[in-house]
């Protein structure tokens, strides 16, 4: 059987529940081991890759930047300029693109996180208290205020779109089937101004 | 060296990718493709130089003639007189029509053009035509811009002295991915290789930030980092972008762009010139056109000298009976062009907003781009940005065809003794790039602004019990709904295990390279272990071609959402 209409379980609801969206302020709750393995191990320079990874992988952000932990925000700035001379890819020698392209993202990771206050304190916390994260973990820290702020509106949203839609569905259970994808599209649209 | 050497390949034929693998190293040129006026540059050995045309302009028109057999363009053309090119024969403002649909606001604009362009209005490329003894004669927006760049190439070949292929192109920041496919097509059929596609201001930045490094040299000033916004307006297309320079390297911090420009307060003046000449091209008869072009140059005239005049008197007699003869005044024309320069000041706002840069923190701002002259425009910038000064050691009609022409230098490799090269674009994704999930919104993978190259992931799940498939369809833009933005591909995952619905965790990864090439990996991974199920899918964006309006309604159509992803909220 086809199922129309963007049908969400009500099950599925409370994984919108606003109260989970709060944001957490223990992030240690959010960090999932390190051993993540990046896609790109998956493609056909995997030796390569994988090797540059753990050893990248072993650096803390400081260390990637070559930065003392205690560099202030002008020191982290020229680092990351001098670095990003050193591998961006746009000056990377011939066949070393990739490489090269790998290690800037990485850079740019760290000097992300340690050029914001609010993603520095985070880490450096997580730093003193022996837990080891360099590339990748960047959804655990959020870096500004605003985004996430950004990112719970985003949620909130989305929690709401999805119960609106439940509600609709109970209302006229069948209703969707049989009506065009624009059909459906405005109908949404006027169900939410309403709704909101 | 005879000009027209070169013809343009049918826009249906496929161009083979030719990787240029000639050991000596090519200088690429810059190219400044603007809707309105084009131009050349290009690295001499020491600085960056304008080239020019046979009538000694740095500045061409964009426009090909297609009078006879051959067609001609602005490049190599005597034009008579202005209105030769609203006679119908011509087609200019290509950069507008490229790569759009007909459902596009900017594509029925562009009907009120002295030529032809016809929308269905289902999605599809529009239907273009120049009028050629008598009768329509259709082509493409790509053909127009191939037979254009076929002409700079052969100019700059003819005063270079040796055969060019390498070329740096600036684009607006609004342009898709797609767009950028149509741009690149363009120039395979001028027979020109596409080393960098650049944003506009971008470009400019890249100037700014050469400035900046010599002007450390001749000072033996601080090298500390510099914040400068660049506005760029012209005629079609409004671009910003914060910058923080240091050392020769400029990062671009963020990026805002509309498609919106001098076009648009043209056709906002003709409207408030004439009240109803928009109904005055339905017909497209020879007559009209003539009147349109009339009103077109004493529109733009009008508009010219309201830049240095208070008010300006026009009196045009449109030959059909009507005559206009009016008084405009400054304050009338920033009054019915008030939403273009409300949308210039939101881009701004916009721009800063994402980069995170105070007001307080700029050290320049720089005002670009045929707009720039507009008074109008100029207090907005200022305003914005809270300042009295704008930079003014930089030519506002030249400036991104330079940073083109250094960008061009630097990415083939060339150095220059006294570090005049020593220059690095870090570059940002002006527009985000995600999947449809969550229903039909659009969830961004990449976001806007994000530091390329770049990878991210986010993981899905599926929305039934035991559904083995999935339908992953890639868009590009800003909306919050997947409609608001570009489709730029779909493809299917299979091989789901069967699983209650919200087990099965699909991860969906994107990947912009060096070069700036997209690619999406997709595929299943084994709960908790993030190990791949089976072999990722790689694909590498845009896949859709033209009539890509149709595709995301007839995938709907076809699988409702049956095929549908949720992104996964991770237990905290």
């Amino acid at each position: 059987m086809r199922c129309y209409g963007l049908m969400i379980p009500g099950s599925e609801t409370t994984r919108f529940h606003p109260s989970q969206l709060k944001y957490d302020p223990n992030p240690i709750l959010r960090v999932k081991p390190a051993t993540r393995i990046p896609i790109g191990s998956f493609r056909s320079k995997a030796t390569i890759n994988a090797k540059l990874t753990s050893e990248l992988g072993q650096m803390s952000f400081y260390e990637l930047l070559s930065i003392p932990e205690s560099g202030k925000l002008p020191d982290i700035k020229q680092a990351y300029k001098q670095l990003a001379r050193k591998y961006h890819p746009d000056v990377s020698p011939p066949g070393q693109v990739e490489e090269y392209t790998q290690r800037f993202i990485r850079v740019q990771e760290a000097y992300e996180t340690l050029s914001d206050p609010r993603s520095r304190e985070i880490y450096d916390r997580d730093m003193a208290r022996g837990l080891h994260l360099a590339f990748s973990s960047r959804k655990r820290y959020p870096h500004q205020n605003d985004e996430e702020m950004e990112e719970r509106t985003v949620w909130k949203n989305r929690w709401q779109s999805q119960l609106s839609e439940l509600k609709r569905r109970s209302t006229n259970m069948d209703a969707g089937g049989s009506m065009s994808w624009a059909a459906r599209m405005r109908r949404q649209r006027e169900g939410w101004s309403e709704e909101l | 060296m005879a000009e027209q050497q070169y013809t343009v390949a049918s826009d249906s034929e496929t161009t083979g990718e030719e990787k240029s693998s000639s050991a000596f190293p090519e200088i690429a040129i810059g190219i400044d493709v603007g809707t309105s006026q084009c131009s050349v540059s290009v690295w001499n050995g020491s600085q960056v130089e304008l080239l020019k045309n046979t009538r000694n302009q740095k500045l061409m028109r964009s426009y090909v003639t297609f009078k006879d057999e051959v067609p001609s363009g602005g490049v190599s053309n005597q034009l008579s007189h202005e209105y030769e090119i609203l006679s119908g024969a011509a087609i200019f403002n290509m950069k507008r029509l490229i790569g759009r649909v007909d459902t596009d606001p900017v594509v029925h604009a562009s009907k009120r053009l002295p030529f032809l362009v016809q929308t269905l209005d289902i999605g599809v490329r529009p239907f273009i035509a120049a009028l050629v003894k008598n009768a329509w004669r259709s082509t493409t927006p790509e053909e127009v811009l191939a037979i254009f760049l076929v002409e700079l190439r052969a100019m700059a070949e003819v005063q270079l002295k040796r055969p060019i292929r390498n070329v740096v192109l600036t684009i607006p920041v609004s342009f898709s991915r797609f767009q950028l496919t149509r741009i690149e097509r363009a120039c395979a059929m001028a027979g020109l290789h596409v080393l960098r596609l650049m944003p506009e201001p971008t470009a400019v930045a890249l100037l700014y930030a050469q400035q900046q490094q010599q002007t450390i040299h001749e000072n033996m000033g601080s090298g500390s980092e510099k914040n400068a916004l660049i506005f760029n307006m012209g005629a079609g297309y409004c671009d910003v972008a914060v910058t923080a320079t240091a050392g020769g390297v400029s990062q671009i911090k963020a990026l805002a762009g509309a498609a919106i420009g001098g076009e648009d307060i043209l056709q906002n003046m003709m409207q408030h010139l004439l009240p109803n000449s928009e109904n005055l091209f339905l017909n497209h008869g020879i007559n009209e056109i003539k009147s349109l072009g009339l009103l077109r140059v004493a529109t733009e005239d009008a508009i010219h000298r309201l830049s240095s005049q208070s008010s300006v008197r026009v009196d045009v007699d449109l030959g059909n009976g009507s005559k206009i003869c009016k008084v405009v005044t400054r304050e009338e024309f920033e009054e019915a062009n008030q939403k273009v320069f409300e949308k210039c000041e939101s881009l701004i706002t916009q721009c800063l907003r994402d980069s995170k840069v105070d007001i307080g923190d700029l050290t320049d701002v720089i005002l670009v781009g045929g707009c720039s002259y507009i008074p109008k425009i100029r207090n907005v910038v200022k305003g914005v940005c809270k300042r009295e000064e704008l930079y003014e050691a930089i030519n506002p009609l030249e400036a991104a065809v330079c940073g083109a022409a250094l960008e061009g230098a630097v990415a083939s490799g060339v150095s220059d003794p006294f570090g005049s090269l020593d220059l690095l674009t870090i570059q940002a994704t002006p527009l985000g790039i995600g999947i449809r999930a969550d229903g039909n919104s659009f969830v961004p993978i990449i976001p806007r602004n994000t530091t390329m190259p770049a990878r991210k992931e986010l993981l899905f799940t599926t929305i039934h019990d035991n559904q083995t498939e999935a339908l992953i369809l890639v868009y590009e833009g800003e909306g919050t709904q997947v409609e608001e933005n570009h489709l730029l591909g779909y493809f299917k995952v299979v091989g789901i295990p069967a699983a209650p619905k919200g087990v099965p965790e699909i991860n969906v990864c994107m990947d912009i390279d060096a070069s700036n090439a997209l690619r999406v990996f997709a595929g299943v991974v084994m709960q908790g272990t993030d190990q791949p199920m089976a072999p990722f899918l790689e694909v590498r964006l845009p896949t859709v071609d033209d009539g890509h309006g149709w595709c995301a309604e007839a995938l709907n159509k076809t699988y409702g959402s049956t095929l549908d992803l949720v992104t996964v909220q991770k237990k905290m």
